[in-house]
């Protein structure tokens, strides 16, 4: 089967303001990274329903975001975190397409989906928007597999470069979710120690020195992440794919190259291939050098495709 | 004020000048010479950031329409 592609226009309609890395210019570079793969099945997100984001975060926390935007410019949340008038349907779109992505997947119109939005997800906690993030759109793709859908077990897997602080959050109390999530450390946000296990031992943290490059952080997932997640059989891979930790990134020293996201993407598929019939949904987190973002997610979704393509 | 050429500006910074420029002539408090010249550097900063809006639409369109301009896959209706 072929690998859907979603995104939305209205996710270009989140400014931030100049000089801030999680810029407009994201998404056209990656629009131009995809372009020429003729393969994808290209979809438009919808905006997220209500009913899928009160499953990670409270009425009240929406109230406070819609009511936090601006009429006119932009306005900051902290020093990292900004809304403007474009904010609540790009984040609605971004989490939107997770939800379609996982019903697509999950339905078996497609073996596997990539979701081209911004702003990214990872990094909002229930209540707390924080790290360019507003609402938690992984976690709740991966809360929309279990409760709507009926999966069993639903892992989800955060190679972005930073902890996915707000994902661990959302999915702690989660016995069937396993969370795994490999960072920098030192970093922002500070969280992702290996001691976090999460309520049910299904949070994995591996946090990484500065400078570990592309052998060790693929030892480190040979020995930690892939017997973890065969393990824990899933029957949905959910994937923050954040491409920061590439070695041009400007915020942060991980170091690894577009192999490396290709390396770990194919061995997720295999994963996926094994236990959950090939199902893969992936969603575009950090990464904010244009050249290495756009190089890296078409490293990534020519993965999915081939994978796709398997199934 | 800021005098970098519109033309060599990102989004972002000709937006955020656009902004200051607009909240300047709204307060009413700049001497006429001045609002005229404030007013062109709005207009071309206006239209630096429809151009760069509308290149960037352009290119993520590519993302839901094929070469041909046409959605290929079916649009979820249910979300």
């Amino acid at each position: 089967m072929v690998t859907a592609l979603f995104g939305h226009r209205d996710c270009l309609g989140h400014v931030t303001p100049e000089g801030h890395p999680e810029r407009v210019a994201r998404l056209a570079a990656v629009a131009d990274a995809l372009a020429g793969m003729d393969c994808l099945d290209r979809r438009e997100a919808p905006l997220a329903e209500r009913v899928d984001l009160l499953r990670c975060h409270p009425e009240s926390y929406l109230a406070e975001i819609r009511a936090a935007i601006p009429a006119k410019g932009i306005r900051a949340l902290d020093a990292d975190t900004h809304v403007m008038s474009g904010s609540w349907a790009a984040a609605l779109r971004a989490t939107g397409a997770l939800c379609a992505a996982v019903d697509a997947v999950v339905g078996g119109e497609t073996s596997n989906a990539f979701c081209a939005v911004r702003p990214p997800g990872h990094h909002a906690e229930r209540d707390t928007p924080m790290g360019f993030c507003l609402f938690g759109s992984v976690a709740i793709g991966a809360k929309r597999a279990l409760d709507h859908h009926g999966l069993a077990r639903v892992a989800v897997v955060d190679f972005d470069v930073h902890h996915g602080n707000g994902t661990q959050d959302l999915l702690w109390n989660e016995a069937r979710a396993l969370f795994v999530s490999s960072h920098q450390m030192p970093l922002w946000p500070g969280t992702g120690q290996r001691h976090e296990r999460g309520a049910a031992d299904n949070v994995l943290n591996l946090p990484f020195p500065p400078g570990t490059g592309s052998a060790r952080f693929r030892q480190a997932y040979d020995a930690q992440v892939f017997p973890a997640l065969e393990d824990f059989a899933p029957e949905l891979v959910l994937i923050s794919a954040g491409f920061d930790a590439h070695a041009a990134d400007p915020l942060a020293q991980l170091n690894l190259v577009e192999d490396d996201f290709a390396w770990v993407t194919a061995r997720l598929c295999e994963i996926a291939a094994g236990s959950a019939a090939g199902r893969v949904v992936s969603a575009l987190e950090g990464g904010y050098d244009l050249a290495a973002l756009g190089a890296s997610v078409a490293a990534h979704v020519e993965v999915l495709t081939e994978w796709g393509e398997r199934q | 004020m800021n005098e970098t050429p519109v033309e060599e500006m990102s989004f972002e910074a000709a937006m955020a000048e656009l902004e200051r420029v607009v909240s300047q002539l709204e307060n009413g408090d700049v001497p006429l010479d001045q609002s005229i010249a404030l007013y062109e550097r709005g207009d071309a900063l206006k239209k630096r950031c429809e151009e760069a809006l509308k290149a960037a639409e352009a290119r993520v369109e590519q993302i839901t329409t094929d070469a041909n301009g046409a959605a290929t896959g079916t649009v979820p209706l249910d979300g």
